[in-house]
């Protein structure tokens, strides 16, 4: 068994050594269990602050760096997420879990402004129009969807020349990350996703992916001095990618059932027979390349990535005996670190580039690193009225965590704060430190829930907390109400230990909750119309009749004939027969 | 008899159960016998006491009928007087009231119509009386080559370096440098001299002076109608302002006053400046200019787009500000592929270049995938892309006329720099040095000063450019006016549009700064004019793009219909039949009334 704990280390040193370079760009591959593939693509463009102020963009984008100028935005963090991470099989999170955000789409910039009301105008300003850019429903990020943490996130950029940062934190788990998000993502780099890794990246694939995150990371790095700034854009995409699923071709996409024949069957089954099959775990590895598994093939380098150890866009994390073929008409270099669990090629310019890995039966594997923490959070209890809240965070280390958790509810999801109960199963201290709480305003703000929290070794907190649901009114209901609404993910910070030495610092986030609210039935408004119409109409009609008509007696109506009259004859007629 | 006159009700109760209750008990009874003989006596007709084979209805007391009809009324008139004021107060859409009919006024021209006297300062050596005689003349020459009412040229004599006696209408002050007074259009020299061809002219490119040479024989007839000094300066000033005076004309006939149409243009002429007005920007205070940099392929990936701005836009940039505002901001995009849609270049062996049809050349842009969405801050955007073609398709040049750039009416420019075809065989450069881009920025200057309208004559730009922001100031008060006439239009042909307080006092401002720009252009003050004129058309704009006021057009009748039947059909059912009924039994006993008499 080899370790795979160099590998951090190793991404670490790169990323220094990389900060200063204009450009860089690099693809990090490793297969995972279950015979699935991360893929982990991270960009990163570095433009001076001097010539952003004055607006010349070569590498940093136009669109966005006016959107930043023009909203005062100092730092800005922009995640697209599909689907959950599986710790439990996959391990430690790619980028310990910095560069990703909750499913749908999460939101946080430091915003210069002389005030509150000022920085969230201009908060407003921003998510409008990136909701433009990215072609994403930002712009529903309002006032109930905005808070401002106080302990959950840290810079990661230097804001020494800036005063009067303010933080804005904003979710929408309900957006539905799609193709049209990647689009304006890949716009974004300056090789376009025409040459270099960006070239691999292809919406179908990406959004067929078990777990996949793009993160677009705006920050000012400064050296030592605060002088010479440069505003850096990190722009990386972490996909999951189930080997078999992706290897089905685009035109032929559904799975098809394999004739019996083909199937390799495992025949120490007892029920193994002529027409019963039981497939075969031959444990190997299962056979892929690049162009199978992205649908594309790698159209070589991008030519803007510097010489040295950056230009080696592109690593594949294995054990050393795994084979790997290269096909290439182009000059390409291989290096192996980190013990050879890491190969690293420099890809070439102009022709395309491909990985093959054969099947193979392994004897080694990888060690993947265990995640810190685990969390996992869900929804209690019946009835559409009440319900609580349980998270579980648990601490597989040998060192006790000190953790901030944060959740931000929407209005109409009123916790209980007398009822937050948080407990550990190994110790009965309380293993609350500080708590910061701002309650919901109905339709104007959501809850804002911050705690910080020492997990102990080897234990597992479970943090507990009831609920309301409000009852919305008719037009604030979305078209699919009977959906259910979102919650946004829970975000578990690590405080300390931070392993990782840099100011990303060390996040995970929980899964979304469904919340399901009392729903109408939507044709209630005419119903309620015509329910009171008829009331009142009936008792119009009674008074009014009762004051406008004449009444006489029987033996003095007048017997007309008319209709009337010879029904009741004819009534009479026939009950006289009968 | 007060008996008789109590409810009506209370008498036909009592009679159904008369005639019901036959076994009722006969204490029960005791009382009512005793009413029916009173009804008897009430109504003394036989009628009620007639057998059920032939029963009538006997004929109500004057009292109830009032009753009931009065009642009725009552209904009625709750309905109406009630009922209908509190349902149109709720459900009426505000609308502020509007000055329609100064709004619809500006929009036809009727108001005020802008005229343009330009002051024409005269500065002339000589004798005061000769100089004034001289002006007269040339005045008088000027007024007869003159075909166009609205704008005028008026000489003044100032006195150069002396503080004489003002002579005639001058209204500056002797004091004033009058080649600085922004109110003065044109400075004229008159200069002696005793060499050279005389009379001649010599107008100065970067300030707004006409120098005239002259012979000082000529100075001796002056006053006479015939002076050929007179007529030649006349001549002169004419030709400088005749492109204005054009452009301005022009401007009136489109706007639709048909006083303008004294002035008659060429169909050249006016073809031309139509052709011209179509590709002029929009005018706006602040202009964004961006410049990008697309390559075919990833080389080259650098200019030095900063130095060559500052050399070669900068200075244009300065002589524009008197006008509008500009921000810079440039981009570099690599991999640039043209649309798909664009049918590719094709080699031509005689120009030994790739050539891009003319008819092709508004598709060239691939708005799709090259990034160049509008600046986001306010204002309009105007775009230049330098296109650097790949090598193997270089030079890259237009078919026919073999040019390397052209223009996008009221968009912006673009440049295809292509590598020098000196070096082929050397590695074509990374970077593209300020002297590179040199050729580009050149055609980008011109291209943005004709995207701005700035007039070709005459020669000096201090006169181009205050011809230019006369003509903005005419073009922003016509689109003032007719924005507000279309407002005017809207808000009387769509009743539905519910019209906020800000949308009144926007045309109000609008309205207010209209007139104060057609003052200033009076006046001659066209500084302050086109100020006025820009804010009476942003508020006019605001006013007729208020955004509450496309919220209600769309509701429905039916839908109104729907909410209301199941309330107004239950009861207005009942109202309406009983009124019926009423008015059947008067128009009966009317009639028998009159049988009857």
């Amino acid at each position: 068994m080899l370790s795979f704990l160099s590998f951090l280390v190793f991404n670490a040193l790169l990323a220094c050594s990389l900060a200063s370079s204009d450009y860089h760009e690099r693809l990090l591959l490793r297969p995972l269990p279950q015979s699935t593939l991360l893929a982990s693509f991270n960009f990163r463009s570095n433009e001076t602050s001097a010539a952003f102020e004055q607006q010349n963009f070569r590498y940093f984008p136009r669109s966005l760096g006016q959107i930043l100028q023009h909203a005062h935005t100092k730092e800005l963090h922009l995640r697209f997420s599909v689907g959950r991470w599986d710790a439990e099989s996959w391990g430690q999170r790619p980028w310990q879990g910095a560069r990703e955000g909750g499913n749908g789409v999460e939101l946080w910039a430091w915003i210069e402004a002389d005030s509150d009301d000022e920085a969230f105008a201009r908060w407003q300003t921003l998510v409008n129009s990136l909701s433009g850019l990215f072609c994403a429903s930002l712009n529903f990020i309002d006032a109930t969807r905005t808070i401002r943490p106080v302990m959950a996130f840290e810079p990661e950029g230097d804001h020494r020349n800036a005063t009067n940062l303010h933080l804005l934190h904003g979710t929408l788990p309900h957006e539905v990350v799609c193709t049209e998000n990647l689009t304006p993502f890949l716009k974004l780099l300056p090789c376009k996703g025409k040459a270099g890794i960006s070239s691999l990246l292809d919406g179908h694939k990406l959004f067929d992916a078990s777990f996949q995150t793009m993160a677009i990371d705006v920050r000012p790095v400064c050296d030592t001095q605060g002088q010479d700034c440069l505003l850096e854009m990190d722009q990386s995409v972490d996909m999951v990618l189930d080997v078999a699923r992706s290897k089905r071709p685009q035109d032929n996409p559904i799975p098809r059932p394999v004739p019996i024949e083909q199937i390799e069957c495992d025949t120490s089954k007892h029920y193994n027979g002529h027409d019963t099959c039981y497939p075969l775990n031959k444990g190997t590895e299962p056979s892929w390349s690049l162009k199978e598994i992205f649908g594309r093939s790698l159209k070589g380098a991008c030519p803007l990535t510097d010489a040295g150890p950056g230009s080696e866009t592109l690593c594949i994390n294995t054990p050393p005996e795994r084979d790997i073929h290269i096909e290439t008409d182009g000059q390409f270099t291989e290096s192996r670190s980190s013990a050879d669990t890491m190969r690293c090629y420099q890809l070439p310019i102009g022709s395309d580039f491909d990985l093959v890995l054969p099947e193979q039966q392994m004897s080694t594997g990888l060690v993947l690193p265990e995640p810190q923490l685990y969390a996992a959070r869900s929804i209690n209890g019946h009835g559409q009225e009440r319900g609580s809240a349980q998270s579980v965070i648990t601490n597989p280390s040998a060192r006790g965590m000190e953790v901030v958790y944060l959740e931000s509810l929407p209005w109409f999801m009123k916790p209980y704060l007398h009822t937050l109960r948080a407990h550990v199963d190994t110790d009965s201290e309380n293993p609350v430190r500080e708590t910061y709480y701002r309650p919901a305003v109905d339709r104007q703000r959501g809850s804002h829930l911050e705690i910080r929290m020492v997990v102990p070794p080897a234990s597992t907190l479970t943090l507990t907390y009831d609920f309301e649901k409000a009852i919305l009114r008719y037009t604030e209901y979305p078209p699919d109400a009977n959906r259910g609404f979102d919650a946004a993910p829970a975000v578990v910070r690590v405080l300390s230990p931070n392993t990782m030495g840099d100011r990303k610092g060390i996040y995970l986030r929980t899964t979304p909750l469904l919340l399901s609210l009392p729903t109408p039935d939507f044709s209630m408004p005419y119903n309620v119309i015509i329910l009171t119409s008829t009331v009142m109409a009936l008792g119009f009609g009674n008074i009014f009749n009762l004051v406008v008509r004449r009444f006489v007696g029987a033996h003095e109506v007048p017997q007309t004939g008319g209709l009337k009259a010879i029904l009741q004859a004819k009534i009479a007629r026939l009950t006289g027969r009968s | 008899m007060p008996r008789p006159s109590t409810s009506k009700v209370e008498r036909t109760a009592s009679h159904y159960h008369l005639h019901r209750n036959m076994t009722t008990p006969r204490g029960a009874d005791a009382p009512l016998e005793t009413e029916i003989s009173e009804i008897a006596s009430v109504s003394p007709s036989p009628s009620s006491t007639e057998t059920a084979s032939s029963p009538t209805t006997p004929p109500e007391s004057p009292q109830s009928l009032w009753l009931r009809r009065s009642v009725l009324l009552s209904f009625w008139a709750v309905a109406l007087l009630l009922g209908l004021p509190v349902w149109w107060k709720t459900t009426a859409i505000y609308r502020s009231d509007l000055p329609l009919q100064a709004m619809s006024d500006w929009a036809e021209g009727k108001v005020a119509k802008p005229v343009f006297p330009l002051r024409i300062a005269v500065e002339a050596p000589v004798l005061p009386q000769d100089a004034h005689s001289l002006v007269q003349t040339t005045q008088h020459a000027l007024d007869d080559l003159n075909d166009f009412s609205a704008h005028q040229l008026r000489l003044m004599l100032v006195d150069p370096p002396s503080t004489g006696n003002a002579s005639q209408q001058v209204v500056i002050d002797g004091t004033r440098n009058t080649g600085d007074d922004k109110d003065t259009a044109l400075l004229v020299r008159l200069i002696p001299v005793e060499t050279g061809k005389t009379p001649r002219s010599y107008l100065h490119p970067y300030s707004s002076t006409l120098n005239v040479y002259y012979a000082p024989s000529h100075m001796s007839s002056v006053s006479s109608t015939a002076s050929p000094l007179a007529a030649f300066i006349a001549r002169e000033l004419h030709s400088v302002y005749a492109e204005e005076q054009a452009q301005l004309a022009h401007l009136l006939s489109v706007s639709g006053d048909h006083n303008a149409k004294v002035h008659s243009l060429s169909p050249d002429t006016a073809a031309e400046l139509q052709r011209q007005s179509t590709r002029v920007l929009k005018y706006a205070p602040t202009y964004h200019l961006t410049f990008s940099l697309f390559t075919s392929t990833s080389i080259p990936s650098a200019w030095d787009i900063e130095a060559a701005l500052r050399q070669y836009m900068a200075p244009l940039l300065e002589s524009f500000s008197t006008i509008s505002n500009f921000t810079i901001d440039t981009q570099v995009q690599l991999y640039a592929t043209l649309s798909p849609s664009f049918p590719p270049p094709e080699y031509d062996e005689t120009m030994k270049a790739w050539t891009l049809r003319n008819e092709d050349l508004s598709g060239f842009i691939n708005a799709a995938e090259w990034p160049l969405s509008p600046s986001i801050a306010h204002g309009p955007t105007v775009n230049f892309a330098l296109y650097v073609p790949e090598q193997s398709k270089s030079p890259l040049l237009v078919k026919d006329s073999g040019a390397n750039s052209w223009l996008v009416p009221q968009w912006g420019g673009v440049a295809i720099l292509n590598p020098s075809s000196s070096e082929q065989d050397a590695t074509p450069l990374s970077a593209l040095s300020k002297e590179a881009l040199a050729p580009a920025m050149q055609t980008f200057s011109n291209q943005l000063i004709s995207l701005l309208g700035l007039p070709q004559t005459p020669a000096s730009l201090p006169l181009r450019l205050s011809t230019l922001a006369r003509i903005r100031a005419a073009s922003l008060v016509f689109s003032a006016s007719s924005t507000l006439g279309a407002l005017a239009q809207v808000y009387q042909k769509l009743p539905n549009i519910p019209v906020p307080d800000t949308v009144a006092q926007s045309v109000n401002r609008a309205l207010d700064h209209l007139q104060l720009a057609c003052d200033e252009l009076r006046d001659g003050r066209f500084q302050g004019a086109l100020e006025h004129a820009r804010i009476a058309d942003g508020e006019a704009e605001k006013a007729f793009f208020e955004r509450s006021m496309v919220g209600q057009v769309y509701f429905p009748d039916e839908h109104k219909v729907a909410v209301y039947m199941p309330l107004l059909g239950p009861i207005g059912v009942p109202l309406f039949m009983a009124m019926l009924k009423e008015i059947k039994n008067e128009i009966t006993a009317f009639r028998r009334r009159r049988s009857a008499t």
